[in-house]
């Protein structure tokens, strides 16, 4: 898993069936430390995340059967939405 | 497996209900265990991401140094097969060793040697 922070949401209206209409997240890496790297990750939202908010996305074809189901063609699942977090100072 | 250091917690009051019980430890992997070729997943060592969040039931602590299991076995280690996890502390380390001889023979030049002892360190 890792965490990260909700920067905006993706809407498509052309778009395979198989994400079966989902509501899909644009996710950036963050941590208290600050953003990690430069990719955006699209996800699947598992529970009712927003922008803003912190998450935890949890990857892999096993945890998408779990969660939003087997039909759906993403494998970066919103598992958790984070209230806090503490770090280590770097 | 990867090796990491613990460096925080996270709380999450909504989350999928099989995680209910899990703690979440945010680990930051010593970035030695790079594939060689390929684009490593995301979140892992490599990928840009710089930590990950696993599942402990060892009770790790932050700066403890731990083994991180990814992927399908670290369900198991989670609770079980249906838990919607892909990373789980599976060893709190005690002691860790490199040997610079076995390094060195493995053709790795100095600036991955003093990498791989400073995440030891």
């Amino acid at each position: 898993m890792w965490m990260g922070r909700v920067v905006g949401r993706l809407w498509a209206a052309r778009q395979a069936a198989s994400l079966a209409g989902r509501k899909l997240l644009l996710v950036r890496p963050e941590t208290a430390s600050g953003a990690e790297g430069h990719r955006l990750i699209v996800a699947v939202d598992g529970l009712d995340a927003g922008p803003g908010d912190r998450v935890i996305v949890a990857r892999g074809s096993r945890v998408r059967d779990l969660t939003v189901g087997a039909d759906v063609a993403d494998k970066d699942v919103v598992i958790g939405i984070v209230d806090g977090h503490e770090m280590a100072p770097s | 497996m990867i090796l990491g250091r613990v460096v925080g917690q996270v709380w999450a009051t909504r989350r999928d209900a099989r995680l209910a019980r899990a703690k979440l430890l945010v680990v930051r992997p010593t970035g030695i265990y790079e594939p060689a070729f390929g684009e490593p997943a995301f979140g892992e060592p490599g990928s840009g991401a710089r930590h990950l969040v696993a599942t402990d039931d060892l009770d790790a602590g932050i700066g403890d140094q731990v083994v991180v299991c990814l992927g399908a076995p670290a369900r198991v280690s989670a609770g079980g097969n249906d838990v919607p996890v892909d990373a789980a502390v599976m060893a709190v380390v005690d002691r860790a060793e490199i040997d610079a001889n076995a390094l060195g023979a493995a053709g790795a030049g100095p600036g991955i040697r003093r990498k791989l002892t400073e995440a030891l360190g």
